[in-house]
């Protein structure tokens, strides 16, 4: 073995993780719920594990359910509920939203069934 | 009328090593593999070794030659495996001038081996997904396919060094030129 | 080896470019890698709405313009074309309804001419001069109505004085109506408009792949690198997704369903869809989805088939130039136009009956 040699093999060993990290990375199996407030991201979570959590707007605070892969506003200080009346968001690209409580829930993956959807 | 071609000693060593880079290929394609696109690439073997006996020259033939023969062989010529095989070959081949020109002592058989293996998988890799899978999802298998490209490099590169070692030793068909050679 | 240079120094010169040569090629090996053609993901919100970007393989200033410009521009419509807040719209109403006509800038001429043009092609069933009739049912405020629906007479009479986008005269610059009943209300319009315009603001940024969907009203262009656009078209009558269609080069994908903006009284859901014709909600379809290059003209189309129901949508799509329709009716049967029906991919079961409609 040369110098480059051990070069070379180090530097390809030590690439992996790198790739490891940068390609499944917080990329947990399976899709992952982004949670906006006022457009900006303030939280991310993987759906695969069952877990409820609550988001404060300038209205209130806004009650987030996650389970078996799927999330839905299960409350919000909103008048007329159309977070919740949207249900259970599953597939990546789709979206709720409370709007009064500038709240929006997106469901994002690496492995995208769709682009985006229409309703 | 008769054709005849004038054939030098280098055109013959071109043929028996690519007849042997073939037979290797050949006789790869046909093990089952756990992971399509997956292989150990054990033709880069004779590449590697030619780069190292003959020059960069002579294993860009070979290495060709074993891609387009080899596909005809197997009945996969211009289908996606060979353009898979084709893309990764070249981009090989270009990694190892660019490598066998280095300055110092230059690089060894595994050092040439995991470069190989890497950038074969690499420009597979991207073939793939520019032509035949443009999913985000094929990104889910890149670094499982760079470990089997580095585990498959440093194999290669342990045999083809174990090859070198033998052939030094009966110090068989070694080019004068090769020192020469780039 | 070149003149004047001693072969040593040659040599070193040689050596040090084959070096960085190596080291390049390393480089762009390991940034080819890890590359990886950016799907860039942004949510907006503005017109009163939730706007979810989606671009593909541009660069973050083209973004950031877009972006930056997509914002300004849509809160700019949203002030201008406001249905019941203080607006340049509610401005013209109140001009209407004293009988005087309105002073609108170019932009709103092109609106408005646009606006009639596609509501006398419906033959008025997208009819953006009902805006009385609209905020009667309780549906110009953010919150849903309570109920009860309004008297029965009420709205017998407002149905009765007949506005009509065909009241409207168009000057230079001024508009003026010839029935004092008409209030303008874009709200099946405005958003396609809204679409479009985002769209043309991500082309000036040089962005050729792009979807702007504004609260699941979408253009998209261009691709998904090697693959279309994939878009997934929402249950109407129920959680999760109905079916999906493949976009490249430039379409809008529009849908109207009564589940949208609703309330329900006394058992009975009321929605904010009105036919014209009746002053009620209209009756028969639980959603059309329609597919036509511009986003303003697929969102009138959605709402005039919605409007037209099961029996009368083939004819109005044939009238308003709308070849892709699918239209899901209250017994969840799809009616589609044989263009759609090419088209849609229905997801796990497919409905019990697919009525493909003669192609307009």
């Amino acid at each position: 073995m040369t110098r480059a040699d051990w070069v070379i093999v180090i530097s390809a060993v030590a690439l992996l993780p790198f790739l490891y990290a940068l390609y499944w990375g917080n990329a947990a199996p399976g899709d992952r719920v982004l949670v906006l407030v006022n457009g900006k991201q303030v939280l991310a979570a993987s759906l695969a594990t069952d877990t409820e959590f609550t988001v404060d707007g300038p209205l209130g605070t806004s009650h987030i359910k996650v389970h078996g892969g799927q999330v839905r506003f299960t409350d919000s200080p909103c008048a007329n509920k159309l977070c919740v009346h949207t249900g259970w968001l599953q597939h990546g690209g789709e979206f709720a939203a409370c709007l009064p409580n500038r709240v929006s829930l997106v469901v994002s993956g690496l492995n995208n069934r769709y682009d985006t959807i229409n309703f | 009328m008769q054709l005849t071609l004038q054939t030098t000693r280098e055109d013959h060593r071109i043929a028996w090593l690519a007849a042997l880079a073939i037979t290797i290929h050949i006789a790869e394609s046909a093990l089952p593999s756990p992971i399509p696109g997956i292989k150990p690439g054990l033709a880069n073997i004779v590449t590697i070794i030619v780069l190292m006996q003959f020059g960069w020259t002579t294993a860009v033939w070979v290495a060709l030659l074993r891609v387009v023969v080899g596909s005809l062989l197997v009945g996969t010529f211009l289908t996606p495996t060979f353009m898979l095989s084709l893309g990764g070959a070249v981009a090989s081949l270009a990694v190892l001038g660019i490598a066998s020109r280095l300055p110092g002592r230059g690089v060894g058989p595994v050092g040439y081996c995991v470069l190989a293996a890497m950038t074969h998988i690499a420009a597979q890799f991207w073939i793939a997904y520019w032509l035949f899978i443009p999913h985000d999802a094929l990104f889910h298998l890149l670094p499982v396919l760079m470990t089997a490209a580095v585990i498959a490099g440093l194999v290669t590169g342990v045999i083809a060094r174990a090859v070198l070692d033998r052939l030094s030793d009966t110090d068989y068909g070694r080019h004068p030129a090769a020192a020469a050679a780039d | 080896m070149t003149t004047g240079t001693s072969p040593m120094t040659a040599n070193r010169i040689t050596q040090a470019f084959r070096c960085a040569v190596t080291l390049l090629a390393a480089a762009l090996i390991v940034t080819a890698c890890s590359h990886r053609p950016h799907e860039h993901h942004e949510q907006l919100v503005v017109f009163g709405t939730l706007v979810d970007i989606t671009i593909f393989d541009a660069d973050d200033k083209s973004i950031a313009r877009a972006s930056a410009g997509i914002t300004a521009d849509l809160n700019r419509l949203h002030r201008t074309w406001h249905a019941w807040e203080t607006s340049t719209l509610t401005a013209i109403n109140d001009r209407f309804a004293h009988g005087e006509g309105a002073i609108v800038d170019a932009e709103g001429m092109r609106i408005l001419r646009r606006a009639q043009e596609l509501s006398i092609a419906s033959g008025g069933l997208f009819n953006p001069a009902v805006g009385k009739l609209i905020g009667l049912w309780g549906f110009h405020q953010d919150d849903a109505p309570k109920g009860p629906p309004p008297p029965a007479e009420v709205v017998a009479e407002l149905v009765a004085k007949n506005p009509q986008m065909s009241d409207l005269t168009f000057s230079d610059t001024a508009v003026t109506s010839g029935n004092p009943d008409v209030q303008l209300d874009l709200g099946a319009f405005a958003k396609g408009y809204a679409v479009d315009r985002a769209i043309g603001i991500v082309r000036a940024a040089g962005i050729e792949n792009a979807i702007v969907n504004a609260g699941g009203d979408l253009r998209a262009i261009g691709r998904h690198g090697g693959r279309p656009w994939r878009i997934g078209i929402r249950n109407p009558g129920g959680p999760g997704i109905l079916a999906s269609v493949e976009v490249t080069g430039d379409e809008s994908v529009f849908t109207s369903g009564n589940y949208e903006r609703y309330f329900d009284y006394e058992g009975t859901r009321y929605h904010h869809i009105i036919d014209p014709r009746s002053g009620y909600p209209a009756d028969g379809a639980t959603s059309v989805t329609v597919i036509h290059t511009n986003g303003a003209t697929a969102d009138a189309a959605a709402t005039a088939l919605l409007v037209a129901g099961p029996e009368h949508w083939a004819n109005v799509a044939r009238q308003m130039g709308i070849e892709n329709v699918m239209l899901v009716d209250k017994g969840n049967n799809i009616h589609m136009t044989l263009k759609m029906a090419q088209r849609v991919q229905f997801e796990g079961e497919a409905p019990s009956v697919v009525i493909v409609a003669d192609p307009p």
